[in-house]
């Protein structure tokens, strides 16, 4: 074939001779395989390959012809021979197929030509030339195989195996494709982010609602707002929590959350409204009986005893963190009139809160409490004290004891009575990092004084085993079923008691914690998804559980048919390719980082 | 039948306490909880396909109206442009938007 000579004279050339000194421009044109050779042989190519058409196309109708008068005795293959034989060799034509279809019709001489342009540049690729400068030599665009003259604006790319260049036209179609992708990109990659950061906040990315623009606008003109006025108590209460999660509720913002008719209130961080605005809430809030304070390090003795002498009404009081209230203040407050009427009283985080105190709210309020929480309290180190509390406490719906100063203050005994008086009445009982806890409490305690039990939260308790489980929700015929169960890192817990309790509960779960029990394998999904639904399930932990995989996800999808939050954390089997539905939420796969 | 003609129509007539009427889509109004539960039964709004907004004047009606297309048109990006408030109407878009529960 004549272009192959040709390449070996262009290498030859290339790589033999000895140079001078040269300008800008002929480096230029060098490096870019363009010789005065290439040029000429190009042309020569152009002119020979122009005439070759011209010899073809003549041939094709010589042939038309031909057959027209040969149609009724030839066949059809000696037609194709004859075709290939007439063609020229180097358009590289060789299937019989492609010749007899563009016998057919006069309009098909186009059409072949256009393959064979096609043919001859795939063949060029397939060459697999490393070299290249002859390819570059030739300006015939790469994509529309026009011929035009390369300039230093021509766009060089890398298409069909080889390099080349694309014509003007393809050039200006070629950046301004590039530009929209690399836009479409950058929209792609933002979407992500969003959607990744909302899928971190347990959330679908939405467009913001006009509520959302509102609100966001007023937190942040905050300062210049005189008044509320009448935004509707979910509106203020979502005003209130965004400022408290900016961080920037302070004495002055805080008081446009006072209204006289306000029941309740809530504020998530105090710890900038100092201990004059603290004393605003009850003159401004008279009736006031839910009070909430987070973060409450402000919280100062005068500010307790004053809410002991105003707050009539107050029934709930949730403290966070209030550490500048000493035992004496706690005496003295649970001694007023106020502390007198409370059935609410939960507490977090502060060491000052001693056995004497805890004493004084079980001599005032102990046999009304309804809400009990004592929670991370290190000041609180007495077993007596502990044990004094099935003693006082007789209708509790609601108990926390959760991360006690030493774990042996908390035991099995305490709880087994306290369940025993409380348990007709009893809701929620939360026993967090009580790990002194074993199956006694579980099956001589819960088990028989239960029956209206729908929170169970068992966080941390090492102690208790599969047998303790099993025998809990083996026939525990008297409770209905759980609404909420949280056994994460119980370690010692395995497949067979955790099916028992998800199948004595299955009906009523709504949210589930099995978060770090290592000993589930991948039997138990299959168990369940061969004889359990649950109906009402709407959120799942199961990080940490590595036997969970994409097929134990679609598992929960199935049977679970309302569930909408599944968290997989540190669970690397399970990626983003699990077949799950559109509408349950998978967070903290791998796969879905940013 | 006119009954049926009018159900379908396609666009619905919002009116502010001052007086001014405003022509939107269906569409629209349906992004709003509200206007969606008005719409949608059989109260005197569906068949007549006009609402008549007591709580809101011209001025707060045009810019929830705005924010209707808004989100009609944005509903499946992410980059979208902020919806822009003036801060002084703020307050009273916030009421409006909370009673229309967009």
């Amino acid at each position: 074939m004549p272009r192959r000579t040709r390449r070996q004279q262009n290498t030859a050339e290339d790589d033999g001779s000895v140079r001078g000194p040269s300008s800008a421009l002929t480096s230029f044109l060098r490096e870019q395989g363009i010789n005065a050779e290439s040029v000429r042989l190009r042309y020569e190519e152009n002119t020979r390959r122009e005439q070759e058409m011209a010899e073809m196309d003549e041939q094709l109708r010589q042939q038309q012809l031909d057959t027209v008068e040969e149609e009724g005795i030839g066949s059809t293959e000696g037609v194709s021979a004859t075709v290939s034989v007439g063609l020229p060799d180097n358009l590289g034509l060789d299937s019989d197929e492609e010749v007899y279809e563009g016998d057919e019709e006069d309009g098909e001489v186009v059409r072949i030509r256009e393959r064979a342009r096609a043919k001859r540049r795939k063949v060029d690729g397939e060459d697999g030339d490393l070299d290249g400068s002859h390819d570059v030599g030739k300006n015939y665009c790469i994509e529309c195989d026009k011929e035009f003259v390369v300039t230093v604006y021509s766009k060089k790319m890398e298409k069909y195996g080889r390099v080349g260049y694309l014509c003007p036209s393809c050039t200006k179609i070629a950046i301004r494709r590039e530009r929209l992708i690399k836009r479409t990109e950058i929209e792609a990659r933002k979407r992500r982010k969003k959607i990744a950061a909302a899928l971190l906040d347990k959330q679908a990315y939405s467009i913001p609602s006009l509520q959302d623009f509102c609100v966001k606008i007023i937190s942040d003109n905050i300062n210049d707002v005189d008044l509320l006025g009448d935004i509707g108590t979910n509106n203020r209460q979502k005003i209130c929590r965004i400022l408290a999660k900016k961080r920037s509720l302070d004495s002055k913002t805080m008081q446009l959350f006072l209204d006289p008719s306000m029941k309740e209130l809530e504020f998530w961080d105090c710890s900038k409204i100092d201990k004059a605005a603290l004393n605003t809430i009850p003159s401004y809030c008279p009736k006031l009986e839910s009070l909430t304070l987070n973060m409450c390090g402000h919280l100062h003795m005068d500010n307790l005893l004053y809410y002991g002498d105003k707050m009539t009404n107050l029934r709930y009081l949730n403290l966070n963190g209030p550490f500048l209230i000493n035992n004496d203040v706690w005496q003295d407050f649970f001694d007023s009139k106020v502390g007198k009427n409370l059935t609410a009283f939960h507490l977090r985080n502060t060491h000052r809160f001693t056995s004497d105190s805890l004493v004084a709210l079980l001599d005032n309020v102990g046999d009304r409490l309804e809400e009990l929480t004592l929670s991370r309290l290190d000041g609180l180190d007495s077993k007596l004290v502990y044990d004094l509390l099935p003693h006082y406490l007789h209708s509790m719906r609601h108990l926390e004891l959760s991360y006690p100063h030493k774990e042996d203050l908390v035991d099995d005994d305490m709880i087994v009575n306290l369940v025993a008086n409380n348990g007709e009445h009893l809701e929620t009982l939360i026993l967090d990092g009580c790990s002194y806890l074993t199956d006694q409490f579980l099956v001589s305690g819960i088990k028989p004084f239960c029956p209206n039990l729908t929170k169970l939260s068992l966080n941390q308790l090492d102690q208790i085993t599969d047998n303790g489980m099993t025998q809990l929700f083996t026939d525990w015929n008297i409770n209905g079923g759980l609404m909420d169960l949280n056994l994460s890192r119980c370690v010692s817990l395995t497949d067979a008691s955790i099916y028992k309790a998800l199948e004595h509960s299955s009906q009523t779960l709504v949210e589930l914690n099995l978060n770090s029990l290592s000993g589930i394998s991948r039997k138990m999904f299959l168990r369940l998804s061969r004889n359990i639904r649950f109906p009402l399930l709407t959120s799942v932990d199961i990080g940490f559980v590595r036997s969970v995989d994409d097929s134990a996800l679609a598992i929960w999808s199935r049977i679970a048919p309302r569930l909408s939050i599944l968290e997989v954390y540190g669970n690397s089997r399970c990626t983003d390719k699990a077949i799950v539905r559109a509408d349950l939420r998978i967070i903290g796969r791998e796969a879905d980082s940013i | 039948m006119s009954d049926s003609d009018e159900e379908i129509s396609k666009y619905i007539t919002l009116v502010s306490n001052d007086g001014f009427s405003f022509q939107i889509s269906r569409e629209a109004a349906m992004v709003s909880g509200t206007l969606r539960g008005m719409l949608n039964t059989s109260f005197q709004e569906s068949s007549t396909n006009t609402i008549k907004l007591h709580e809101l004047d011209s001025l707060l009606l045009e810019k929830v109206i705005e924010y209707l297309y808004y989100n009609l048109k944005y509903k499946e990006f992410v980059d979208v442009p902020e919806f822009d408030i003036p801060t002084e109407m703020a307050l009273e878009l916030l009421v409006a938007a909370d009673f229309l529960d967009v």
